[in-house]
């Protein structure tokens, strides 16, 4: 009995260490937290830069490479509009490549209330996801400066961070690799 | 003859007190002169046995050590030719110890003082880039920064954490890529932690960390 006893003493020592070296201090999971909300913010820069009619072409691609970047390989943006009540979905290029060509004279996108609206969690993969959710004001502006379209849009993205590493300089380098995922609408107003 | 006998006594007294103490000052010399012998035999003895392993590289002896090891060995006045032998060997080995130390200081000094320039150098460009009032000027200035590294492809890793001893870092970029991400984001939010540099002076590899 006391020898079961010491086995499960042991294990249950093992499985704690092991479950300790899962768990991330605050200190660093206040970071990544932090690391994600910057990747949101970056985007949101990156759509203002694509979206201004003032940017060069070369310029805009070579952000539009920047912001693919920031997503998952296979991940959309929901694109909604007052005047109709679908939802339509694309692929990061496609949309980018959309939103350069509208058909405006001038364009504003603002994005702002950058939150968690669910905090990132770990997964048993090892992968912690969250979801951020962002306010998107835009307007649109015929040739005369006259504001022709204006709406705002709530938007939840999926974000997901993991531990990965690399090889630099003969040295492994651990680093959080935070990814985009899906970016859903989910209501869209005329405030 | 009484008297005679009291004189004779106080003589031989006198013969054997004085003999005495002659003889217990002969003593005492003569133990103090052995106690010196034997105190500069030991002292002769450690002075070649600490000079031999400075020589032999068989102490643990900082270079500040074994130069104070010596000056103590000199400081002896041992006049002992062997002794004397060996400390002219230590002496010129650790002068050029002492000027190989100072090589290395002085390079070390110039080292830090380069980094912290190039530090302040490539901080003041970073905010500049971010601060450029057109997409044309930003682009110079990325150029110009450029010019400091190997290529444009130079690893930037971003520290964002040293939390628990051990650094989190973002997903490393490229000098090219972060630069064009001041650009991008008007912000610099990120400070040098350290810069490495190849056999030309060109930076090779940067590591930054978040402010």
């Amino acid at each position: 009995m006391k020898k079961i006893l010491a086995t499960l003493a042991i294990v249950l020592c093992f499985a704690g260490i092991a479950v300790a070296q899962d768990e991330l201090s605050f200190e660093r999971k206040q970071a990544i937290d932090s690391l994600a909300l910057e990747k949101v913010r970056d985007l949101s820069k990156y759509i203002k830069i694509v979206g201004s009619k003032d940017t060069p072409y070369s310029e805009a691609n070579r952000v539009i490479d920047r912001a693919e970047e920031l997503f998952m390989s296979d991940a959309e943006i929901g694109v909604s509009s007052l005047h109709s009540n679908q939802i339509q979905y694309y692929r990061v290029r496609k949309y980018f490549e959309r939103l350069m060509r509208l058909n405006y004279d001038r364009v504003e996108i603002e994005w702002y209330n950058i939150e968690y609206v669910s905090d990132l969690q770990r997964q048993p993969d090892g992968t912690y996801v969250g979801v951020i959710t962002i306010f998107q004001t835009f307007r649109g502006y015929d040739a005369e400066g006259n504001m022709v379209y204006k709406d705002t849009t709530k938007k939840d993205i999926t974000v997901y961070v993991k531990r990965k590493e690399t090889q630099i300089g003969g040295r492994t380098i651990g680093f959080w690799d935070v990814l985009l995922g899906d970016m859903r609408v989910k209501e869209t107003t005329n405030k | 003859m009484k008297s005679k006998l009291t004189t004779i006594a106080m003589i031989l007294l006198a013969v054997f007190v004085t003999l005495g103490g002659t003889t217990s000052c002969k003593s005492k010399k003569r133990l103090a002169k052995e106690a010196a012998e034997a105190e500069y035999k030991s002292k002769v003895e450690q002075a070649v046995k600490d000079l031999n392993a400075i020589l032999d590289d068989e102490t643990l002896w900082t270079l500040e050590e074994k130069e104070a090891r010596v000056q103590t060995i000199k400081d002896w006045n041992l006049q002992n030719a062997e002794v004397d032998d060996l400390l002219f060997q230590v002496e010129k080995k650790l002068a050029r110890e002492r000027a190989q130390k100072n090589e290395e200081e002085r390079l070390r000094k110039e080292a830090e003082e380069r980094a912290k320039s190039a530090d302040v150098m490539l901080e003041k460009n970073f905010r500049s880039i971010a601060n450029s009032s057109s997409t044309s000027q930003a682009n110079r200035l990325i150029n110009e920064t450029m010019d400091l590294f190997e290529s444009p492809n130079v690893p930037v890793l971003i520290i964002i954490s040293q939390a628990g001893g051990f650094n989190d870092y973002d997903r490393p970029t490229t000098i090219e890529k972060y630069l064009n991400y001041l650009k991008d984001q008007k912000v610099s939010n990120n400070k040098v932690n350290e810069i490495k540099y190849n056999d030309n002076g060109k930076i090779n590899e940067l590591e930054l960390i978040k402010k």
